[in-house]
C-alpha cells in the first residue's frame, strides 16, 4: 500500500518537474540561436538560473559510450551501478559501441532519426559539430550556470577542454588521459641506457637500442580519418619545440619551422632505423614481443600494455621527455555531451549522473580500474586511488600534467586537419617526402577545411 | 611421347596441389597462431606447427555470446535467402517471360540498383528504419536485402533460354501463370535458385557495416540481434593486440561457414557452373 | 543457344499459329507488375528513393543533423571535387580504376588459367578446386583480419615467403607504393575462387568436336586454346569481367579493414572516399556528390561494356 502511495507521489513530482522545466527548455534554444553570434552570456546565465533538481520519479537515461573493452567495461558498469544504488529511481541504459568511429556514426544517425541518446561520449570536434547543428544542450541548462561548482575542482587543462570556441561550457569530462612513455627496462639496462629526460635524449637512446632486430619504437601515425598516438606524439613534439600548431580561432600553423623540425626529428629516427610504423597499437605489440623498447601511449593503456607484456620483462613507465619549450602533453579521450532532445527529467537525471561520476569517490574507483586519469585532484586522497598510485608511481606524474596538457581547439574541421597531419607524417616517414613539403600540403588543406567550415 | 605427357600430367597435378595449398595456407596459419603460446605469433620466421595450447580458444570463447551471435547469423541469412528466392523467382519470371507495359523501365530501374554505391544509402535507410520502428530487429537485417538484382537477372536468364514450346504447351493447357511457375518454372530454374541461395547466404554472412549501424551492440545481453561478424569485429577492437585470442575467434567463427561450404560444395560448384551456363544465353 | 532457339521458333511458327497466339496471351499481362512488385518495392524503399535523396542532397551543403541549417550550393559540391587536393578527386578515381583494372585483368587471367589447370581432374584436382573456392565462402571481415597479419612487415607470412625466396621484402600495407598491390593480392585470393568455377562451368560446356577438329588440323595447343577454347568462352568471360568490374568499383570492406584508405590516401578509392566524407567527416552533401559520381562511373563502364559486347543484349550487365 505504501509503495503505491509513494509511486503516486513520485508521478506527481515528475509531472511537476516536467512542466516546470518545459518552460526553461523552450526558452533556452531561443537564447542559443541568438547566442550564435552575440555569445549572449547574460541571457543564458539568467535564463537557466536554477540548477535542475534530481528527479524523484522513475527516469531512464541512455548513454552512448565505447567503454566496452578490457578493464573499461567493468569500470563503466561500476559507475552505473553505484549511481543507480544512490538514485534507485533513475536507470542508466548503456548503449555500448565497439569503437569510437562506430559510436560517432551511431550518434549522428540517432540524432537524425530523432532518437538521440540522453548523453554520449564525444571528442571536442564532434561536440562542435553537434553544437553548430543545434542539437546539444549547454551545461548551463542543467547546472543553472556556465561554471558549476564542481568544475572548479577539475584540473585546469580539463576545465579548458569543456568549452567550445564560443566560450560556453558544452561538455563534461569523462575518460581523460595524457600520453606516457612505456619501456622495456631490461633491454634498456642491457644496453646501459638510462631513462630519457629530453626529446634529444630520447632520440639518442632510441638509436642506441635499435639493433639485432629491435627497433626503438613502432608508432601508428594515424590515418586521414583518425588520429592515433603517433599523430599526437607529433603534435606534442611540435609544441615542445615551441610551435603553436593552431591559434585559438583555429588558424593552423602546420608549416611553422618548429613543426617542420618535429617531423624532421621523426624522419631522422625512421631513417636511422630507430622508428617504424604500423597499425593497430603496433608499439604495444612490438614492446610485448621484445622487438621494441619504447611505446608512447595513453596512460589509460596501462592495463593493455601490462597484459601484452605478460611479465616477460620489467615494464617501466615514466612521463614523456621534455623539449626546448618545456614538458608538453596532450589530453586524450573524450567528454560527455547532453543532447537537446532529451526530456527535462532526463536532463535532470543526466546532470545528477554527470556530477556523480566526477565526484572524488567515483573518480578514484574509475581511475584505479580503467586506467584513465581522475579529473579532480581530490580523487587522489581517496583510498582506492592511493593503493593504485602506490603500485603505479607514474600516475602522480601523469596526473600533474593534466593542469598543463593542451587540447586542439574545438572546431568540427580540426578532425580533418589531424588527418592531414597524419598524412604528412606518412608522406615523410614512408614515402620519403621532405617534411616541409608534406607540411605545406597539410597547411593549405587545413586552411581550406577551415574556410569550408 | 607418352612419358612426356605423363610427366606433364604429374607436373600439372603438383602445380594444382601447390596452388590449392597456397590458398588454404592463411587459414592454416591462423589455426597455428590460435593454438600457439603467448608471444609466439610475432616470431620470425613464423611458427608453422601448432603447439596445441587451447587456452586462447577458451579465453576468446568466453568473451562473447558466440552461440547466440551464430544463431542470429543463421536466422538472418536463412530469412534473407528465403525472401530473395521468392522475389527473384517472381520478378525474374515477370522480366523474362511476361510482356507488360513498363517492363523495360522496371528492368532498367532494377539494373540501376546494382550500380548505386551502398555505403551512402545507410543514413537515409537508417532514418527510414527508425520511422518504421525496425531498428534493432531481425527484420531490418532481412527485408532490405530480400531482393537481389543478380538473382532476378539470373532467373530471367534461365527463362529467356527456355524453349518456347514449353510456354506454348503450358498456354495451350490453360495453365495459370502461378501454376506454371510452380510446376514447370521452379524445377527449370532450380540451378539458378541454388546459386542465388548460396550467394545471398554468403552475402548475408558477409554483411558488416549495415548490422553495425542498424542494431545495438549489447554483447553480453542474451537478446542481441547482431550477427557473428559484428561480434568478431567488436572482439577484434577490444582485444586488438591479443593476436592468438583473435586468431581463435576468427577460426571458430569462420569454421561453421567452411563446414557449410564443404557439405554443400557440390551445390556450390554446380551453382557457379550453371551461372556460366546461364550467361551463355 | 539463342540462335538455336530462334531457329526452332522460326521453324515452328508457320505450322502452329494458334499456339503462338496462346503463348502471346500467356505472356502479355498487366500482372507483370504484381510479379515484379515484391522485389521492386524492396528496391524502391531501400535503394531507389534513398538514391534520389542522395542526388538531391548533393546540391546542398547539407547539415544532416539539422536539415533546416542546410545551404543550397547548386553544383558547388561538384566544383569542390575538382579543387580538392587532400585527397585529389582524380587520384581517388585513379585508385578505383587501378583496383578495378587489376581485379578485372588479374582476376580474369588468373581464374581462366586456374580453370584450365583444374578442368577434368580427379580427386586431387577436385581438392584444389575446393581449396581455391574456400576463401570466397568466408567473410571479408574475418579474412582481412588474417591478412593484416599476413602483411605484417615484422612477422608476417608474406615477408617470410619473400625472405625465403631471397627476394626483397616489402612494407606491404605500410607503404604507399605497396599498399594497393597488397589489397589486390588479398582481393584476388578472396574472389578468384568464384570466377574460376564459373570458367570451369564454361569449359565443361565446350564442344569437344571443335577442339578435335582443331587438333586434326594440326593446331598447336596454344592455337587451339586461342582460336577454339577462348573464342567459345567469350560469353563467360564477359560475365566474369562485368561482375568483377562492378564489385571492384564498389568494394569497401577490405579497404576499410586492411588499410583505412592509407597510407597517404594510397588506397583511397571513390567508394572509400564516399564513406570517409559522408560518415567520418559528416560532409554529407559532398559525400553525396561523390556517390553520384561513382554511380555515373559505374553506369558509364556498364554502357561501354554493353556497346562493345554486341549480341549480349540480355546479359546481366
Amino acid at each position: 500500500m505504501r509503495k503505491r502511495i509513494s509511486a503516486a507521489a513520485g508521478l506527481a513530482a515528475l509531472a511537476l518537474t516536467a512542466t516546470a522545466c518545459a518552460g526553461g527548455g523552450t526558452s533556452t534554444p531561443k537564447a542559443d540561436a541568438g547566442a550564435g553570434t552575440k555569445s549572449g552570456g547574460t541571457s543564458s546565465s539568467s535564463a537557466g538560473g536554477t540548477e535542475l533538481a534530481v528527479p524523484t520519479g522513475p527516469v531512464t537515461i541512455t548513454f552512448e559510450e565505447a567503454m566496452t573493452i578490457g578493464t573499461l567495461k567493468p569500470a563503466m558498469d561500476k559507475l552505473v551501478s553505484d549511481f543507480q544504488a544512490k538514485y534507485p529511481n533513475i536507470t542508466v541504459k548503456l548503449q555500448g559501441e565497439p569503437d569510437y568511429a562506430t559510436m560517432y556514426t551511431k550518434e549522428k544517425a540517432e540524432v537524425q532519426a530523432g532518437n538521440a541518446p540522453t548523453i554520449g561520449q564525444a571528442y571536442e570536434s564532434w561536440a562542435s559539430y553537434f553544437q553548430s547543428s543545434g542539437v546539444l544542450s549547454p551545461i548551463s541548462e542543467l547546472a543553472g550556470t556556465d561554471s558549476p561548482a564542481a568544475m572548479s575542482t577539475f584540473y585546469k587543462g580539463i576545465q579548458d577542454d569543456l568549452k567550445l570556441p564560443d566560450g560556453k561550457t558544452w561538455m563534461w569530462p569523462f575518460n581523460k588521459s595524457v600520453l606516457i612513455l612505456f619501456y622495456n627496462a631490461d633491454l634498456m639496462a642491457k644496453d646501459g641506457q638510462s631513462e630519457p629526460k629530453t626529446w634529444d635524449d630520447y632520440a639518442s637512446v632510441m638509436k642506441a637500442v635499435s639493433k639485432d632486430g629491435v627497433t626503438g619504437s613502432t608508432i601508428d601515425p594515424g590515418s586521414a580519418t583518425a588520429a592515433a598516438f603517433g599523430t599526437q606524439w607529433f603534435e606534442i613534439l611540435a609544441r615542445a619545440n615551441g610551435a603553436a600548431l593552431y591559434d585559438k580561432d583555429g588558424t593552423p600553423h602546420l608549416n611553422d619551422p618548429n613543426v617542420v623540425k618535429a617531423l624532421q626529428y621523426m624522419k631522422d629516427l625512421k631513417d636511422a632505423g630507430a622508428l617504424a610504423t604500423g597499425k593497430n597499437y603496433p608499439g604495444e605489440t612490438a614492446l610485448g614481443a621484445q622487438k621494441g623498447v619504447f611505446d608512447i601511449s595513453s596512460a589509460a593503456g596501462y592495463g593493455f600494455e601490462n597484459k601484452t607484456v605478460g611479465g616477460k620483462f620489467k615494464l617501466n613507465i615514466t612521463a614523456l621527455p621534455a623539449g626546448p619549450a618545456g614538458a608538453v602533453n596532450e589530453l586524450t579521450g573524450t567528454n560527455i555531451v547532453v543532447f537537446k532532445s532529451a526530456s527535462a527529467d532526463q536532463k535532470a537525471a543526466a546532470w545528477a549522473f554527470l556530477k556523480f561520476i566526477t565526484s572524488p569517490e567515483e573518480q578514484a574507483g574509475w581511475a584505479a580500474t580503467s586506467g584513465y586519469l581522475p579529473v579532480t585532484s581530490q580523487a587522489l586522497s581517496q583510498p582506492a586511488l592511493q593503493d593504485f598510485v602506490a603500485k603505479n608511481p607514474y600516475e602522480t606524474a601523469a596526473v600533474s600534467e593534466l593542469d598543463t596538457a593542451f587540447a586542439l581547439p574545438g572546431f568540427s574541421w580540426i578532425f580533418k586537419c589531424q588527418g592531414y597531419e597524419a598524412t604528412a607524417i606518412q608522406e615523410a616517414l614512408e614515402n620519403g617526402k621532405q617534411p616541409s613539403d608534406a607540411l605545406n600540403t597539410a597547411q593549405s588543406a587545413c586552411a581550406a577545411a577551415k574556410a569550408q567550415g | 611421347m607418352a612419358g612426356a605427357s605423363r610427366a606433364g600430367l604429374y607436373a600439372r597435378r603438383a602445380l594444382a596441389v601447390f596452388i590449392g595449398a597456397a590458398f588454404v595456407f592463411p587459414f592454416y596459419w591462423t589455426v597455428v597462431i590460435s593454438l600457439g603460446r603467448p608471444g609466439e605469433f610475432s616470431n620470425f620466421p613464423p611458427v608453422l606447427v601448432p603447439h596445441w595450447d587451447w587456452s586462447n580458444w577458451s579465453r576468446a570463447w568466453h568473451s562473447a555470446p558466440w552461440l547466440r551471435l551464430f544463431g542470429n547469423t543463421v536466422l538472418i541469412a536463412s530469412g534473407t535467402v528465403l525472401l530473395c528466392l521468392v522475389t527473384s523467382l517472381l520478378a525474374g519470371f515477370a522480366f523474362g517471360v511476361l510482356r507488360f507495359p513498363g517492363r523495360k523501365f522496371l528492368t532498367l530501374l532494377v539494373l540501376a540498383v546494382l550500380m548505386m554505391p551502398g555505403t551512402v544509402l545507410i543514413i537515409p535507410d537508417y532514418v527510414l528504419a527508425n520511422d518504421l520502428h525496425l531498428l534493432n530487429t531481425y527484420w531490418i537485417q532481412i527485408i532490405p536485402w530480400g531482393a537481389s538484382v543478380f538473382g532476378i537477372f539470373l532467373v530471367r536468364q534461365f527463362f529467356l533460354t527456355m524453349p518456347a514450346e514449353i510456354l506454348d504447351a503450358a498456354a495451350l493447357d490453360g495453365a495459370s501463370r502461378l501454376r506454371f511457375l510452380r510446376s514447370i518454372g521452379v524445377p527449370m530454374v532450380r540451378p539458378a535458385l541454388v546459386i542465388i541461395a548460396i550467394n545471398v547466404f554468403l552475402g548475408s554472412w558477409n554483411s558488416f557495416l549495415w548490422p553495425v549501424i542498424m542494431t545495438d551492440s549489447n554483447m553480453e545481453s542474451s537478446s542481441t540481434v547482431q550477427p557473428i561478424e559484428v561480434g568478431l569485429s567488436t572482439f577484434a577492437n577490444a582485444e586488438g593486440t591479443d593476436f592468438p585470442g583473435l586468431a581463435a575467434a576468427v577460426t571458430f567463427t569462420t569454421l561453421p561457414v567452411m563446414v557449410f561450404f564443404l557439405l554443400l560444395q557440390r551445390q556450390f560448384i554446380r551453382g557457379a557452373l550453371s551461372a556460366a551456363g546461364g550467361v551463355r544465353g | 543457344m539463342t540462335t538455336a532457339t530462334e531457329a526452332r521458333q522460326a521453324a515452328a511458327a508457320p505450322s502452329r499459329p494458334r499456339r503462338r497466339g496462346a503463348a502471346r496471351d500467356f505472356r502479355a499481362t498487366r500482372w507483370g507488375w504484381a510479379y515484379s512488385a515484391p522485389a521492386v518495392l524492396v528496391f524502391l524503399a531501400f535503394v531507389i528513393v534513398p538514391t534520389g535523396y542522395t542526388f538531391y542532397v548533393s546540391l546542398w551543403k547539407w547539415n544532416a543533423l539539422n536539415p533546416a541549417l542546410s545551404k543550397f550550393k547548386g553544383l558547388g559540391n561538384y566544383r569542390r571535387l575538382w579543387d580538392s587536393t587532400q585527397p585529389a578527386f582524380l587520384s581517388s578515381l585513379w585508385h578505383s580504376l587501378y583496383f578495378t583494372g587489376a581485379m578485372v585483368l588479374g582476376g580474369t587471367a588468373l581464374s581462366l588459367a586456374l580453370a584450365l589447370l583444374l578442368q577434368r581432374g580427379g580427386a586431387l584436382l577436385n581438392g584444389s578446386r575446393l581449396a581455391i573456392f574456400l576463401p570466397h565462402a568466408t567473410p571479408v571481415i574475418a579474412t582481412s583480419m588474417i591478412w593484416t597479419w599476413v602483411f605484417n612487415a615484422k612477422f608476417g607470412l608474406a615477408d617470410w615467403v619473400l625472405h625465403s625466396l631471397h627476394l626483397p621484402t616489402s612494407q606491404w600495407l605500410q607503404s604507399s607504393s605497396s599498399a594497393m598491390p597488397a589489397v589486390v593480392v588479398y582481393s584476388l585470393w578472396h574472389e578468384v575462387g568464384f570466377t574460376t568455377v564459373v570458367f570451369l562451368g564454361g569449359l565443361a560446356m565446350l564442344s569437344d568436336e571443335l577442339s578435335e577438329a582443331a587438333r586434326a588440323d594440326g593446331c598447336s595447343a596454344w592455337q587451339e586454346f586461342w582460336h577454339v577454347t577462348w573464342h567459345q568462352l567469350k560469353p563467360v568471360t564477359v560475365f566474369v569481367v562485368a561482375i568483377t568490374a562492378i564489385t571492384s568499383l564498389q568494394a569497401f570492406t577490405q579497404f576499410y579493414q586492411l588499410a583505412n584508405g592509407g597510407p597517404a590516401y594510397a588506397t583511397t578509392t571513390l567508394s572509400y572516399l564516399v564513406y570517409q566524407e559522408a560518415f567520418v567527416f559528416s560532409d554529407t552533401g559532398y559525400g553525396a556528390a561523390l556517390a553520384v559520381v561513382l554511380f555515373a562511373v559505374t553506369v558509364f563502364f556498364t554502357l561501354v561494356r554493353r556497346r562493345t559486347a554486341s549480341g549480349e543484349s540480355h546479359a546481366l550487365v
